[in-house]
């Protein structure tokens, strides 16, 4: 990406003056070829000539050069996972900061699924985080809608119990919902999860999804309607249809923050028996041995769709969030 | 066949517990609000029928997962339950029972000064102990809980503002550093910790390595007090800045122009500018932003967890990671009435906080009164 910017005609700069930015051109140039000289004399080693290249793009487009700084900052440990993820055992432990590492394979995610019980967690992590989804949206969406669209007595303290939930420390809740699920029996059973999960995902959801219905004109319903009965028509016919872009916000949320959570988990799957993902990774992690490869290689496949999918909506999820809690 | 642990037995067996669970949460959640609303509407006959029947699945939802836990939490704040005790406090007899009351005044006594006083016949002898050494005291964990917070937020602010205000420019290639600036948010918290736990690793983390390669001296990050601080106060900001930049870019883009333009035929500059139009402008966005994230920071504990596990000596534990650790951490120190009593004071804490915060900031105002 560096040279890439590098090589685009100079735009206009904050810092004005033909005379300094010639100058500062040359400066960059410089940078760039001293890095690239350092790497030769070094043995090839490229980090030299990325060096250079970084901070001749700081001097000549310094805006460009803070953007790739920070990007280079937040992709670089998830490019190290990769990488590391493909490193063949015997080299594992290397202090290489190369992205391919020499002789790479997938010989660790051949053995994540054969040596663990990879495909098992998954599974457990999927059906919990589905249900717990799609529980959250059924008991929130109606009640959100009135909230959203009524005053009624009681509505100003609910919510503001709802905003107060966001307070709570997590152990505050998990410590009586951990005492319950194992006075009903429930410890290292997915429905114990469920219940934990459901607990902190019904008043987020909530809350998003009257930040959207505030914002869909009361009109749009009040036309559609002609008594007090056909209200919930009106409600299912014309307000749900046109939160759909809502209600997938908030199975997203849920599902991302299911999908990735651990301390309840460790609590609450206390056996071996049943383990989410998470349980399953941290176990492999314990020291520095050959399963670090493993991790690695599980990290990347429980990451990336979660990735992709982040990417891809990311524009509905941000301004789903905005709306839930900031423009209420 | 089962492959990776999984095999069509288990797959059904799963779905055995969780569809039945869906379904007949759907089903009810349908037969409630039809019988409620028949019930306010004909029975009662109040103008209110409709939203309280909307309500009423969500209200149910929240006294069983939210109210009850929350309540039964104040009873455990009175109990004297940990594991030795465990039997006493089900309902199934599981063992021996040496306790003669369950719940009572002079519990809740105890389990609330043990969390700040060690006393002994009566006798306040310093202050208590909350992990197993002795600088793991109230005051000293507040202490750290504040700067973890701070830390993290005005780093959170500054530098996803300065992101936020060049991304604002008209700048090529925008699109491209959106999508990796925010990869960090995207990540799974469990992935984060581990895998930043391994890159901090005195001899194989690419941390050290790299400082090395500057030219630097290694730094035995997991095993130095300080160092150790610094480590995951780093990972969090790292953590926390998409939030920030996304947050105040959307804020930025929706201040009109012309406010630009004419403070520009003004003779404004560049920090005047930022100081009298954007800033004011992003009020609305800051402040909740800001509460949001002091309340998120202040209860995070995951990646302090993952990454030292509160060492080394507990020297990075926040007040929510010794929580955990005492309701439960190793056997020995599983003592959840205690940990209620402890819980109870430190969402205290969080909520005078909040409520001075939000007053006098005025920030949330609008949210219940639109």
């Amino acid at each position: 990406m560096n040279s890439s910017a590098a090589v685009k005609p100079a735009s206009r700069s904050s810092l004005t003056g033909e005379g300094y930015r010639q100058l500062r051109q040359y400066g960059a140039v410089a940078l760039l070829i001293g890095g690239l000289v350092l790497t030769v004399t070094n043995g090839m080693s490229w980090g030299y000539a990325l060096g250079g290249a970084l901070l001749g793009l700081l001097l000549w487009k310094p805006l460009h050069g803070i953007l790739v700084f920070y990007s280079a900052i937040s992709v670089y440990p998830v490019l190290r996972v990769i990488s590391i993820s493909l490193r063949p055992t015997d080299g594992l432990l290397s202090r290489s900061l190369d992205i391919i590492p020499p002789g790479a394979t997938f010989n660790s995610f051949v053995e994540l699924f054969t040596e663990e019980e990879f495909l098992r967690w998954v599974w457990n992590s999927l059906t919990i985080t589905i249900a717990v989804s799609l529980i959250g949206i059924a008991i929130s969406a109606t009640g959100a809608y009135a909230f959203s669209r009524w005053r009624f007595p009681g509505r100003r303290p609910m919510l503001i119990f709802l905003l107060t939930t966001q307070m709570l420390p997590a152990s505050m809740l998990l410590i009586p919902i951990f005492v319950i699920v194992a006075q009903l029996n429930l410890t290292n059973n997915v429905l114990g999860l469920v219940l934990a999960y459901t607990s902190t995902a019904v008043p987020f959801s909530i809350w998003i999804l009257k930040g959207y219905y505030d914002t869909i004109p009361p009109d749009l319903e009040e036309a559609a309607m002609v008594d007090g009965c056909q209200r919930m028509e009106a409600f299912y016919k014309v307000i749900l249809p046109l939160s759909t872009p809502a209600l997938s916000i908030v199975f997203l949320f849920n599902f991302l923050a299911a999908w990735a959570e651990f301390l309840v988990a460790k609590v609450i799957l206390q056996s071996n028996a049943v383990m989410t993902w998470s349980l399953g990774l941290n176990e492999l992690i314990g020291t520095f041995n050959t399963d670090w490869g493993k991790y690695a290689a599980g990290s990347v496949l429980v990451t990336l769709p979660v990735l992709l999918l982040f990417m891809w909506q990311s524009k509905y999820l941000i301004s789903g969030l905005t709306l839930g809690s900031v423009k209420g | 066949m089962e492959f990776s642990g999984l095999s069509g037995e288990i797959i059904l067996g799963t779905l055995g517990q969780i569809l039945p669970l869906i379904i007949g949460i759907i089903i009810g959640i349908i037969a409630l609000e039809v019988g409620m609303y028949l019930f306010l509407a004909r029975v009662v006959k109040t103008k209110h029928a409709l939203p309280f029947t909307l309500l009423a699945p969500a209200i149910i939802a929240i006294t069983l997962f939210m109210v009850y836990p929350l309540i039964f939490n104040v009873l455990l704040a009175f109990s004297d339950l940990k594991r030795s005790t465990f039997p006493c406090y089900s309902p199934v007899a599981l063992g021996a029972c040496e306790l003669d009351h369950l719940y009572g005044l002079d519990y809740a006594i105890k389990n609330f000064t043990d969390v700040f006083f060690r006393v002994r016949d009566g006798e306040i002898l310093g202050w208590g102990r909350l992990l197993r050494t002795a600088d793991s005291t109230f005051p000293v964990l507040l202490g750290r809980t504040i700067m973890w917070t701070v830390a993290n937020v005005i780093f959170h602010f500054t530098i996803g503002m300065g992101l936020a205000l060049i991304m604002n420019m008209k700048i090529r290639f925008k699109g491209i550093y959106r999508a990796l600036i925010v990869i960090p948010w995207a990540i799974p918290g469990v992935i984060v910790g581990l895998t930043w736990k391994q890159e901090f690793h005195a001899q194989y983390g690419f941390v050290n390595v790299l400082i090395q390669a500057l030219g630097g001296q290694a730094i035995s990050w997991l095993d130095d007090p300080a160092a150790a601080f610094v480590a995951v106060v780093f990972v969090n900001i790292w953590l926390g800045v998409p939030f920030y930049m996304v947050m105040l870019l959307g804020g930025i883009q929706s201040i009109p122009g012309d406010y630009y333009e004419a403070s520009e035929i003004d003779g404004a500059n560049a920090w005047q500018r930022f100081n009298r139009i954007t800033m004011p402008l992003l009020r609305p966005i800051i402040i909740p932003a800001i509460t949001l994230d002091v309340i998120w920071t202040f209860n995070r504990l995951d990646i302090i967890f993952l990454i030292t596990g509160g060492g080394p000596q507990e020297s990075t534990n926040i007040l929510v990671s010794a929580l955990y650790n005492a309701a439960f951490g190793p056997a020995a120190t599983q003592q959840l009435g205690f940990a209620a009593a402890f819980s109870i004071i430190i969402f205290l804490i969080l909520f005078a906080f909040a409520l001075v915060w939000i007053t006098t900031s005025g920030g949330l105002k609008e949210i219940y009164d639109r």
